[in-house]
């Protein structure tokens, strides 16, 4: 089969079955025919088109489990798909992992040749690069010592520093910009960059949405082993969040007495509905409140709770909603709010309650969403506080930063 | 960034290829292993070195455990056997013991390396082959250290180099290829079947004896003949055979058995050539 010009990467209708076994596979099982373990089929990739020209960048997203990881795989020649075709166009240093076949009790030095050459290097271009690579990796004083020794911070750099300079045609990178310290970062960073500008292909996985932002201009979301969305980052992301938040959604369990129900939930940013918020913008919560029976005075009861439960902000009517409901009506309930939350996942909750403050509606799982943290900044609440030293505030290149921001979203579904 | 600079803007792509569900041709997969050459030796070094790297003796452990084992049953059976007869038993013991100890480490490390390679293997693409062949390669140095020590003891024995001596080569080119083809066998299957793992313990206690390597396969009367069948007769004979000569004295039927082995050997190895080829991308979906 011959390369069209310019395809880096290509999936053509690829599928990837797996089997699930119920039990281990047990020879004598396997033998003795009428007892062999029983499986079921499991498809982690289904009918997945996908294809990267030569120097593009495109980040991957989606859930765990969705199939990343299978695709990842596929694109690295680890594995074959079930159906269909994978066709990989040039030397390709899988990043999937940091420092791969490094053994502890060998010194830094050793394992920079057996990582390098399972990347596809050769001793000879290892020992050219070889010092760079030392260097990259501020290790300089410390090559000779095991790795055993070394802080997980000093294994993840050196491992990092190989994987970069292995000068592949195609980088696949899951998840491992994460690596040690937030200058060491912005330094792999700028390498990333500097690879993309020489015209390297790179796959991106990730669940930051940040980092996707600043390094990928096209997004593939991945759900449920199929393509949910191809295309703009931008658009992309907010897909992404959509999709967790249906997800969050079909299993939240709404309880009542059944008099009320709060449906279409909804949250407004500047560019209309959304479940990804930026910062510090003006948004509206909207949701409808149907009544089944009539209710006398209810009250409406706002509340943000953090994705570990942590009660965030709540605000609530004091007197009630003025006059009586009749079954079958239906109001709509708007609440505007400027976005002030920290970076993390958060699940905002209308709850309706009777007059004496008995729960008419409790709201399960509410509306999920998504904040992206200040680069620089954490926690549940942003005080968008500055740092100012000598009367000069600190001005940083926060678009390169993946700073705390990053790690938090990293945790968002795992 | 000087390493950026020195690759042209439009290197030739020099590794292009399709993966389809189908499995590779004979062709493919043995041009595959042969650029994985540098990656099959480098594992094999970093597993001799690792392997021995915190023991205060290192390698010596190598030829110290084997040597050992050699020297009991040396002294056991020549006691209460009474098996010398017109050559030296020590070194009869010795030179087969020496090969059943790489047997035996190869077949406990190579038959599971695919599975115990598994972090590896899911990350990174090479034939999976390579993991096992650089099991069998960095148990080499052992072997070769422990047949040094061999060449050094058999004056000690009493018995001087002979023009058989030579034949320590072609036994140890047999006990390689056999042990290459059996555990590129067994590995395959011990991704599917981990019970593999425990019958290969029991079966290195149980074969130990049912091959002639501690005593002379003629002392077993009217069984001898049939151990020709076993097809590590054959190399256990070619390193007696090295080591003291005379194979009139204690093989039954030397040619018969070199031949099994042979004969064995290459079955396996086209057994193991079809099982990678169609299995090379599959086992890592089951470790």
């Amino acid at each position: 089969m011959t390369a069209s010009r310019g395809i880096s990467l290509q999936l053509q209708t690829v599928g990837k079955r797996y089997w699930k076994l119920e039990e281990q596979a047990i020879l004598l099982k396997s033998i003795i025919p009428l007892w062999r373990p029983t499986r079921t089929e499991l498809w982690a990739l289904r009918d997945l088109d996908l294809t990267i020209a030569q120097g593009e960048t495109v980040g991957i997203m989606g859930r765990n489990g969705a199939g990343k990881s299978t695709m990842l795989r596929l694109l690295a020649g680890v594995t074959q798909p079930t159906t269909g075709r994978v066709f990989i166009g040039g030397r390709v240093a899988p990043l999937l992992s940091v420092g791969v076949g490094f053994h502890p009790e060998m010194s830094g030095r050793e394992n920079v040749y057996v990582n390098g050459m399972l990347l596809g290097l050769t001793r000879r271009q290892i020992d050219a690069r070889f010092d760079q690579i030392v260097a990259f990796a501020e290790l300089e004083s410390f090559i000779d010592t095991p790795v055993k020794f070394y802080s997980s911070g000093m294994f993840m750099r050196l491992g990092f520093a190989v994987a970069i300079h292995s000068d592949p045609e195609v980088l696949l990178v899951d998840e491992v910009l994460a690596v040690g310290d937030v200058a060491f970062q912005l330094k792999c960073f700028q390498r990333m960059r500097d690879i993309q500008a020489q015209g390297t292909t790179i796959v991106f996985v990730s669940h930051s949405t940040h980092a996707i932002r600043l390094l990928c201009p096209r997004t593939v979301i991945i759900s449920g082993g199929t393509m949910a969305f191809d295309g703009d980052t931008p658009e992309a992301i907010n897909h992404h969040f959509e999709i967790l938040s249906r997800e969050q959604g079909e299993r939240s369990g709404e309880s009542g007495s059944a008099a009320v129900e709060v449906s279409d939930r909804e949250l407004v940013g500047p560019d209309g509905p959304t479940y990804h918020l930026p910062y510090d913008e003006p948004v509206t919560y909207r949701a409808r409140i149907h009544f089944r029976e009539r209710v006398v005075r209810p009250q409406a009861q706002f509340q943000v709770y953090s994705h570990t439960g942590v009660f965030v902000y709540g605000r609530r009517t004091m007197a009630g909603l003025s006059g009586t409901f009749e079954a079958g009506d239906t109001v709509e309930v708007e609440i505007p709010f400027q976005q002030r939350l920290g970076g993390d996942t958060y699940r905002l909750v209308l709850n309706v309650l009777d007059q004496t403050d008995d729960p008419l509606y409790t709201d399960g799982e509410g509306l999920v969403v998504y904040v992206a943290a200040r680069p620089g900044s954490a926690g549940l609440v942003d005080l968008q506080a500055d740092i100012v030293v000598d009367g000069q505030p600190v001005n940083e290149d926060v678009d390169l930063m993946l700073g705390p921001g990053k790690l938090r979203a990293a945790e968002y579904d795992s | 960034m000087t390493a950026l600079a020195e690759r042209p803007a439009a290197a030739p792509s020099r590794e292009t290829y399709s993966i389809g569900p189908e499995p590779r041709t004979r062709r493919e997969w043995l041009l595959d292993q042969w650029a994985h050459r540098e990656v099959l030796v480098m594992l094999a070094r970093k597993q001799f070195h690792v392997r021995y790297k915190r023991a205060l003796f290192g390698v010596l452990w190598a030829v110290a455990v084997p040597g050992i084992q050699a020297g009991i049953l040396a002294a056991v059976f020549s006691h209460f056997v009474h098996t010398h007869q017109g050559y030296s038993y020590p070194a009869y013991v010795v030179a087969a013991v020496f090969g059943w100890s790489y047997y035996s480490q190869t077949l406990g490390t190579g038959s599971t390396a695919i599975v115990d390679g598994s972090s590896l293997a899911d990350k990174l693409w090479f034939p999976r082959s390579v993991l096992v062949i650089s099991e069998c390669l960095a148990a080499l140095p052992g072997l070769c250290i422990s047949l040094v020590l061999l060449l050094i003891l058999l004056p000690i024995f009493g018995v001087g180099y002979a023009p058989h001596t030579l034949f320590l080569i072609p036994a140890v080119l047999l006990l390689v290829a056999f042990c290459t083809s059996l555990t590129l066998c067994l590995s395959a299957l011990h991704v599917y079947f981990r019970d593999v793992k425990y019958m290969i313990q029991a079966s290195l206690l149980v074969l130990f004896y049912l091959t002639p390597v501690a005593y002379p396969q003629r002392r077993l009367g009217g069984l001898g003949p049939w151990m020709d069948f076993n097809p590590l007769t054959g190399v256990a004979n070619m390193f007696h055979l090295a080591a003291v000569g005379r194979p009139d004295l204690w093989a039954t039927n030397l040619p018969r058995s070199v031949a099994v082995t042979g004969g064995v050997t290459i079955v396996l190895a086209l057994v193991a050539l079809e099982a990678h080829r169609r299995r090379d991308r599959l086992f890592v979906d089951l470790l």
